[in-house]
């Protein structure tokens, strides 16, 4: 699939873009802060109604927007996509509330979602335009904490299965509101005589939406490995398998379970665990507490591999991503590359420039001028020149 | 919040009865600080008949109308009209949350039966347990009157579900037939438009013809 059309206004820095795109590869370059990264920001929005970078929604509006009379400033981004299921339009509109709304709320920004011109929940938009991004903080997909696996994963399999993003979207009101019930015990402000009859609820929801999520997630692992490992040989040009393998925090199921199994098995394990979660006040079990353990041979590279292995594994996750969502989806989802190949040295990156030669494969590439780049790609991609939020054809 | 909305220096030039009059509006639901002191300036530059009117009806409110004592719906005798009413089914109890919700369902003229209303849901990160809502009443009444069945009418989320659960459980042992909205498109819908989770939910709740 690929995005043909980007349109921005009052997106970041952006006052107003009209950026036609086409398959293959295209190159933005310029200087810091001119508003290369922000492109990828925009389509990655329009792909997961989230940005990849920390901070508020509410940031993602330029800072001068006027927005219309009687309307508090908004940021829209519309873009439209051509898929092997046909075109599709998608737009975001994000709003920053009027001041006085705004005052003592959490909710400091309206989110509106379109789909073809129709209002839709912002979780129905996912998977209709799939993105990989790939920047150079990703290497805490290998060095950082649990979360940025399990964030990996999340993402990979939201923007593939529709019941993956809502079930993950409910289990994680389940885990809150089962956390502040564990929470009032513990800190004895609910006497603990009928626990179980008041947590049964919860359970059996967290145990439903866990036990597909986890069974999703195994599933994805396995095809993974699949893929990930022939591509961590070719990076490093050697026979040493990087394997990845799910630990879960659920206890008691094997490996062919199927999600009834595995339902049973969380909910034992919930028993089990019911005296340490109250005394905690947190829910111990479940996919939220998981981790992605990511070994080349017999060393978790995490820990103990060189900044060469990490960066190559955290590569041959990145284009296993991709392969998945190619392989799943019968469709390349868009590749995108942030300030990217000034990271990697010149092997890795040739690796990653030869799935960007595919000719169904679409990529966005920022960097900040083009002599790191061979002069065949420069002359096959379209090249951009993007100064102070605003592209010029180069 | 309450008291320390103005500075002792901002109370005085404002004068007092209009910053009183500014926090007590900011502490309604939805109002914030700039509205309440547009609302206030407006009162002050409204009629006096604005004003006493509507003074009076705040006041005939909280005296004239209070809580059903069989139901929980706005009642202004000792019980609500509907309990009242010697048409309505005395077999049949819909649960709902709020009293509007029973306004929405009295709007559709379809339901003949009496209503309970919780006043709330069960929702532990708002601290909102069996206990805070009127839970242990419905029991009661399920109890001491003839009640054949209860619907429960709680809204179709993670919350409502939570509340129904309970509901269902507690009322189980009573030997009454206990029934759930169904979960499905709406009337005049668009197949293709409905969202994946509303489709699957009538899916599975589809009906023999």
């Amino acid at each position: 699939m690929y995005v043909t059309h980007l349109n921005l206004r009052d997106f970041r820095n952006y006052e107003r873009l009209d950026l036609t795109l086409e398959p293959g590869a295209t190159l933005l370059y310029g200087p810091n802060a001119a508003g290369k990264t922000t492109v990828l920001e925009a389509i990655y929005f329009l792909a997961t109604t989230r940005s990849p970078r920390a901070g508020a929604d509410r940031e993602l509006v330029r800072f001068e927007a006027q927005g219309d009379i009687g309307v508090p400033p908004f940021a829209r981004l519309v873009c439209d996509v051509a898929r092997a299921e046909g075109r599709v339009r998608l737009e975001v509109v994000v709003q920053r509330r009027a001041e006085e709304e705004a005052s003592g709320s959490a909710v400091q920004t309206i989110k509106t979602v379109r789909v073809d011109r129709k209002a839709v929940r912002a979780l129905d938009l996912v998977g209709h335009l799939r993105v990989v991004l790939f920047t150079p903080a990703d290497v805490a997909l290998v060095t950082g904490a649990p979360a940025e696996r399990r964030r990996y994963l999340d993402v990979t399999l939201s923007q593939l299965e529709g019941r993956y993003v809502r079930t993950l979207a409910h289990y994680q009101k389940v885990v809150q509101q089962r956390n502040s019930l564990l929470r009032a015990w513990r800190e004895g402000r609910r006497p603990l005589r009928s626990a179980d009859d008041e947590l049964a609820f919860w359970d059996r929801e967290l145990a439903m939406a866990g036990a597909y999520i986890l069974h999703e997630r195994l599933r994805a692992v396995a095809d993974l490995n699949a893929l990930v490992g022939p591509i961590y040989g070719r990076v490093t040009s050697s026979d040493v398998a990087l394997m990845t393998r799910y630990q879960s925090s659920v206890a008691g199921f094997g490996p062919e379970a199927d999600t009834q199994a595995i339902e049973r098995a969380f909910l034992e394990h919930l028993a089990r665990q019911r005296d340490d979660e109250i005394g905690r006040g947190q829910t111990l079990v479940g996919p939220h507490r998981d981790d992605l353990l990511i070994s080349a041979g017999t060393i978790a590279i995490g820990t103990y591999g060189s900044r060469g292995q990490q960066r190559s594994a955290t590569l041959a996750l990145k284009l296993g991503e991709a392969e998945l969502m190619r392989a799943r989806a019968g469709d390349a989802p868009v590749l995108l590359l942030d300030d990217l190949l000034s990271e990697l040295d010149a092997e890795r990156r040739g690796h990653l420039l030869d799935v960007l030669e595919r000719p169904d494969q679409q990529t966005l590439v920022t960097a900040t001028g083009t002599e790191e780049f061979e002069a065949g790609f420069l002359r096959r991609a379209r090249r951009w020149r993007v100064e102070h939020g605003r592209l010029y054809p180069s | 919040m309450v008291g320390s909305m103005h500075t002792a220096n901002e109370t005085q030039i404002l004068t007092e009865p209009v910053a009183r009059l500014i926090e007590e509006f900011s502490r309604l639901p939805g109002i914030g600080p700039k509205t309440a002191s547009r609302l206030t300036f407006f009162m002050l530059r409204a009629p006096d008949e604005a004003a006493r009117s509507l003074a009076e009806a705040l006041i005939a409110l909280k005296q004239q109308v209070h809580f059903c004592a069989r139901c929980y719906f706005i009642a202004q005798g000792e019980l609500c009209v509907v309990c009242t009413s010697p048409a309505r089914d005395q077999r049949l109890i819909c649960v709902v949350e709020e009293p509007l919700d029973v306004v929405a369902i009295e709007r559709t003229g379809v339901f003949r039966g009496l209503y309970h209303v919780l006043h709330g849901r069960i929702a532990p990160l708002e601290g909102m347990n069996r206990e805070d809502i009127y839970f242990d009443e419905l029991l009661d009444r399920v109890r001491t009157e003839p009640v054949e069945e209860v619907i429960l009418a709680t809204n179709p989320n993670l919350e409502g579900e939570a509340t129904a659960f309970h509901l269902q459980r507690a009322l189980a042992p009573l030997g009454v037939r206990i029934t759930r909205l169904a979960r499905g498109l709406p009337t005049g819908g668009d197949l293709e438009w409905a969202d994946p989770g509303t489709l699957s939910s009538a899916l599975e709740g589809r009906r023999e013809l």
